[in-house]
């Protein structure tokens, strides 16, 4: 073998100098554009969010209008975002558990030792992300369904109560959730039991906690992530159980955070 | 350099490695050998920052290895083979890392050259064969220019051409004046590779010396003769003061060179029909140091400095 490895102007320096604040942040952003499951993960996100929220208004928007649904027209224009949070959990959880899967934990620490900023730009990269997309999502959603809406003259307008907000707070709510797994995969360093904790206590745990007696029942609604957290993403709730929505996300983004610190504290310490 | 000092870790009850200590100079390859689970991934961890060491401190230039600002121009490190995601591209793999320490983008154009792998630069990694995939991880420790390269295990799964590429790329670098430590199990192969070896079993360093000196040390040798006149040469060179010592048809000389011996017995005028340098390979003699590490944990070999 011939090549020489080369001695570079660049790194025969005394020290070589810290490669700057940015550069954490833009490892993680070329990692998380440069695996198949970001795309998909977040082209599953719109066409479910948004394809959702303008079938399930195709199809009730004349009921809705003859008012024998009994529901508000406000539940239905992020009607999607339900499903469409699977997606925000499951590349929430991806971002953090697949480096463990594939070892790649390990070449990620070797670059960047401070675990810290490490988390830090992981963080960043996907809330930024999600925001953007979960935001999107709604806002096509929204415009697809209300223009069945709008048809049999019941449709809203982006400046009508909560409408515009709901449309930002699926965003919010999208980055949040995918925070909350990530924090969680961190904790676990599993892909399937991320998914199983995160979606277990969004979709079932949520749900079932409805039903225990009395105050105890109505404080643990209230109280659940998903429950808390997903009010902000719609003008109206099927749910009249729930928390008005910015003390609701309040609620939530304190959660994420306790999961996040928690994390945090644990990958400092650990053996990568 | 590295240098490792009453190096500890400990998990649960069990200890991998036990306060060894050695230092790794620059301009040659130092061998860190043993068999497996003797330690060797475990120090390389606690080199590269990646496990907390339950006691001890081991630093890289000076600095533990978390404390320099860009560690990749100052360490390359080729882990275990797979430290990848088998969904990205080799190039994607390099850009990331390139980035994360602000090395110039030209830069992973030159490892991929480097390693041989431009051609299936932009294929996803999943899809690499062992091989690939180590040359990969060497174009990953490569990146940042290192002047301290570490290799754990990298000859594992190469085919005899990737083994000799490896084995002339670490005498390069260290020819260049970098630090080179490269981890293996195989002492056949660390023979023809290293300058210097650290040897370790069962957490412990059973010896640290340069490789002739470990070849000279362990690799005993004896000279065969068979001759048609067996009790006379034997006679004959037992009254030269040398050990002989008569295994069936054969005598087993020590104590001089096969030449020497050849000299004595034609001046004498006897008939010899064989005359052979013996050594026992130097993986028994490896075998047998690290075989029953406690022993010899004992009884330092020249060892734990």
């Amino acid at each position: 073998m011939t090549a020489t490895v080369g001695t570079h102007a660049w790194t025969r320096t005394e020290t070589p100098a810290a490669p700057g604040a940015g550069a954490t942040l833009r490892a993680e952003w070329v990692k998380f554009w440069t695996v198949r499951s970001t795309p998909w993960s977040l082209a599953a996100m719109l066409g479910l969010g948004a394809g959702l929220t303008t079938l399930v208004c195709a199809l009730s928007a004349e009921a809705l209008a003859r008012g024998d649904v009994g529901e508000p027209v406000g539940a239905f224009v992020t009607w999607g975002v339900v499903f469409a949070q699977v997606t925000a959990v499951v590349l929430g959880a991806l971002v953090v558990t697949s480096e463990y899967g594939t070892g790649m934990i390990r070449a990620t620490l070797a670059a960047t030792p401070r675990r810290g900023a490490v988390l830090a730009a992981k963080a960043a990269v996907l809330a930024s992300t999600l925001f953007a997309a979960g935001t999107l999502t709604a806002l096509a959603g929204y415009l697809g369904g209300n223009w069945f809406l709008d048809r049999e003259g019941i449709g809203l307008a982006l400046t009508d109560d909560g409408v515009l907000r709901s449309i930002l707070g699926s965003g919010l709510y999208m980055a949040g959730l995918g925070l909350f797994a990530a924090g969680v995969g961190l904790l676990v360093r599993h892909t399937a039991a991320a998914l199983a904790v995160v979606l277990g206590l969004v979709f079932v745990v949520g749900n079932l906690v409805m039903v225990l007696p009395g105050a105890w029942g109505e404080w643990a609604t209230k109280l659940m992530p998903g429950n808390a957290g997903s009010r902000i993403a719609t003008p109206e709730s099927f749910n009249p159980l729930l928390l008005d929505p910015w003390v609701g996300f309040a609620v939530f983004v304190a959660e994420v955070a306790v999961v996040l610190a928690l994390a945090a504290v644990v990958f400092a310490r650990r053996d990568a | 350099m590295i240098a490792a000092h009453r190096l500890t870790k400990t998990y649960g009850p069990r200890t991998a490695v036990d306060g060894i200590g050695f230092t790794v100079e620059p301009g040659r390859v130092t061998g860190f050998l043993g068999p497996n689970g003797a330690g060797k991934s475990t120090t390389m961890r606690m080199v590269l920052g990646l496990d907390r060491p339950t006691s001890g401190s081991v630093t890289v230039n000076g600095r533990r290895y978390a404390d320099h600002p860009a560690p990749l121009r100052e360490v390359g490190a080729l882990l275990e083979a797979r430290a990848l995601h088998p969904g990205r591209s080799a190039r994607d793999h390099l850009r990331w890392l390139a980035a994360s320490n602000g090395i110039p983008r030209t830069r992973v154009d030159e490892v991929l050259d480097l390693v041989g792998l431009t051609a299936v630069a932009d294929q996803r990694v999943g899809r690499f064969s062992l091989g690939m995939g180590q040359r990969l991880g060497i174009a990953a420790a490569l990146i940042g220019d290192p002047p301290v390269v570490v290799l754990d295990e990298p000859v594992n799964g190469l085919d005899p051409e990737g083994i000799r590429w490896v084995r002339t790329l670490a005498r390069d670098l260290a020819a260049e004046g970098r630090t080179v430590f490269v981890s293996s199990h195989l002492m056949s192969e660390m023979a023809l590779t290293a300058d210097h070896l650290v040897v370790i079993g069962r957490g412990r360093v059973l010896a640290d010396c340069s490789t002739a000196e470990f070849v000279a040390q362990h690799a005993a040798s004896h000279v065969r003769v068979r001759s048609p006149q067996h009790d006379q040469v034997a006679t004959l060179l037992r009254r030269e003061g040398l050990d002989v010592a008569a295994h069936g048809g054969e005598l087993r000389v020590r104590g001089l060179e096969a030449a020497a011996v050849g000299e004595l017995v034609g001046r004498s005028g006897l008939l010899l029909h064989e005359l052979t340098l013996v050594r026992s390979s130097l993986e028994d003699a490896f075998m047998t140091l690290t075989g029953d590490s406690v022993e010899y944990a004992a009884t330092p070999a020249g060892a734990s400095r």
